[in-house]
């Protein structure tokens, strides 16, 4: 059996894993202590947060592993959390009576290996030398990453060891493909801006300040092994740039609310003279609300799914409020793992802040004779809320820019007036969606045209959606929430 | 432990008696000596919260989630169920079911406390008496 390999492997582990306990009420800290010892680790307790963290700055290769409540009077055990990940990163547990899950959230997203409730039981205390283990092993992993950025079979490495290293860490399936993953269109050797490095960077960065933070006090807090100042000093420098495009998105996207909800006050699409048309569309209601806050999310976050629900409405996400950006832009964004860069000039699709699917073409005058098939098209989302078209970009030919496979340009320079153009644009919404679902990132910048093509003159989305049945049926099942689109999901990558 | 617990204590007093060992002699009773220490603590900060005049609900809140944490740890189903009630009470800020419940707490964690000590008393003494047994068959 694995474990018992593991076991094994790790030679003793995890007889005498050093433990800090840090628990302020002194009988359930007596407790623990003694569960702790009845799995055979060695454990030093301290009721106070501050000792703790004292003990681990004396010498943080004492301990192998933190395990503290959340509620103590003198420091939240989330900030103990954050400090003890940060500045040691060493695993930490969180302990707490509060079985309320914005808790349980609040302690992954600062960063706790594992949230168990108290009373606590022996066996969950059994398993926590994994966390130990894996933590260690990706230390290792990142280290060789780093270490092979200076040739190209070594980032074909970086990718074996990474899903190795996803299979190890199991916890979120959706990291799978997630990571950066544009080996061939990339040739400068990078650092793996994974989860974990990430969030080190994000606490620095809080730690000191966005304004004031400086690659040098970055890595120095980050502490991580290999990676130099130049790799944080780029990675802030996009983090800013994102930050600031995002704060003029949002304030965009104000604005466009404030259009659209003048917009949507009339009824009559006559009225508008045909230009705009709008329709609810159901399914990505749910990404409505904080579709302001989705790209700050992300950008925080770039890679914890669990901040974020993790179902098909990602895409809706995706959708709201970014437009989607000329091909240009995808190509310059191509080394962009967590920074998406959107420009705002042509937008093909846009949905508005209160959930009106708006087209929008601020070019494209020809849209008017092409407003019937809209129309089809809009009622047909409806329809669509499990139902995936493929990846299929049609008209490779049409799309001028494809230098890669790995791209595809949604934004589309053509003529709107067929139908086959405007299912084209209404495909993408649910290829997005599947990028993101399967890749959490932050948009559709590229993607493998894999499968076919739509044929250049499809009558109607009905044959199309009727020709891709077969398969979407196969697809469902992967739908809901989970990532394994097997046939094009090797090939959905995206600029991040 | 049979009847004459039953109700007062959960699956985690046994937990607990599950830890007790020959490294631990004395493990249960330990923790049971440390829950009332801090539990009286707790009474009679609590009390004095409550007699102050306008109630400060988030304070109280406060006491009682320490209180009901180590009561859960230890195992103490019904002094628990109090403190969730008047938990309860906090969060709709009724003084009155508040007063209410933490008298009934009081009432339920004395009788927990004596219940213990015999519980310990009737422990010891069966061991004094095994002891006995024991050095009689010599």
């Amino acid at each position: 059996m694995t474990v018992e390999q593991d076991f094994e492997a790790v030679d003793q582990f995890p007889v005498g894993m050093r433990v800090l306990a840090v628990d302020d009420d002194q009988t359930c800290l007596r407790i623990l202590e003694t569960l702790l010892h009845r799995c055979q680790y060695h454990v030093t307790t301290t009721d106070s947060a501050q000792t703790a963290l004292e003990l681990l700055r004396e010498n943080k290769n004492k301990f192998d592993l933190v395990i503290s409540d959340v509620d103590m009077p003198d420091m939240d055990g989330f900030k103990l959390l954050e400090l003890v990940g940060l500045e040691m990163d060493l695993p930490v547990i969180m302990l707490s009576a509060h079985s309320d899950p914005k808790y349980v959230m609040k302690g992954v997203k600062h960063g706790a290996c594992d949230y168990l409730l108290k009373p606590v039981r022996i066996e969950e205390l059994k398993n926590i030398w994994q966390h130990v283990v894996r933590k260690s092993k990706f230390k290792k992993m990142k280290s060789i990453v780093t270490n092979s950025e200076s040739d190209q079979n070594g980032v074909k490495a970086n990718r074996k060891r990474k899903d190795q290293y996803e299979e190890v860490e199991g916890e979120d399936e959706e990291e799978r493909g997630n990571e950066n993953d544009d080996p061939t269109a990339q040739k400068k050797p990078r650092v793996l801006w994974t989860r974990e490095l990430h969030n080190k960077f994000l606490a620095a960065v809080d730690h000191l300040g966005v304004e004031k933070a400086q690659p040098k006090k970055i890595l120095e807090l980050m502490n991580v092994d290999k990676l130099t100042r130049e790799n944080v000093a780029s990675h802030l420098q996009k983090f800013r740039s994102a930050l600031k495009k995002i704060t003029n998105e949002a304030n965009q996207q104000a604005n466009m609310a404030a259009i659209d909800s003048h917009i949507m006050q009339m009824s009559s699409l006559n009225a508008l003279g045909g230009f705009h048309h709008q329709q609810q569309i159901p399914q990505f209601q749910g990404g409505v609300a904080t579709m302001r806050h989705y790209p700050l999310g992300r950008l925080m976050f770039p890679h914890v799914s669990s901040s974020l629900p993790r179902n098909h409405n990602d895409g809706g996400y995706i959708l709201q409020g970014m437009p989607i950006p000329p091909l240009d832009d995808l190509h310059n964004n191509n080394n962009n793992k967590a920074f998406p860069s959107f420009s705002s000039q042509q937008s093909s699709l846009m949905v508005a802040p209160n959930n009106q699917l708006v087209l929008q073409q601020s070019s494209y005058p020809s849209l008017n004779p092409g407003l019937s098939p809209h129309f089809e098209i809009n009622k047909r989302l409806e329809d669509w809320p499990n139902a995936l078209l493929p990846a299929n970009t049609p008209q490779s030919d049409v799309i001028s820019n494809m230098n890669t496979t790995n791209q595809t340009s949604f934004c589309r320079n053509m003529d709107f007036g067929s139908s086959n153009a405007a299912q084209a644009d209404f495909s993408d919404p649910s290829q997005m969606r599947q990028g993101t679902v399967n890749n959490l990132s932050l948009f559709m910048g590229q993607q493998k045209v894999e499968n076919g093509s739509m044929p250049s003159d499809a009558g109607s989305l009905d044959d199309i959606v009727n020709s891709m049945m077969p398969k979407v049926q196969s697809q469902t099942e992967f739908f809901e929430g989970d990532l394994g689109f097997g046939w094009h999901n090797s090939s959905l990558r995206t600029c991040i | 432990m049979g009847k004459f617990m039953q109700g007062y204590l959960d699956e985690q007093f046994m937990e607990l008696e599950e830890l007790q060992d020959d490294a631990n002699p004395n493990f249960v009773e330990e923790v049971a000596a440390s829950y009332f220490k801090d539990s009286a603590r707790l009474i009679n900060n609590i009390d004095q919260a409550l007699r102050r005049g306008p109630l400060d609900f988030n304070r109280l809140d406060s006491y009682m989630h320490q209180f009901k944490g180590s009561s859960t740890s230890i195992g103490a189903s019904k002094v628990k169920t109090e403190c969730t009630m008047f938990r309860e009470y906090c969060r709709a800020g009724n003084a009155e079911g508040c007063l209410r419940t933490f008298q009934e707490l009081k009432k339920e964690h004395a009788t927990l406390r004596k219940k213990l000590e015999h519980y310990f008393q009737v422990q010891a003494s069966d061991q004094l008496c095994v002891i006995n047994q024991l050095q009689n068959m010599c």
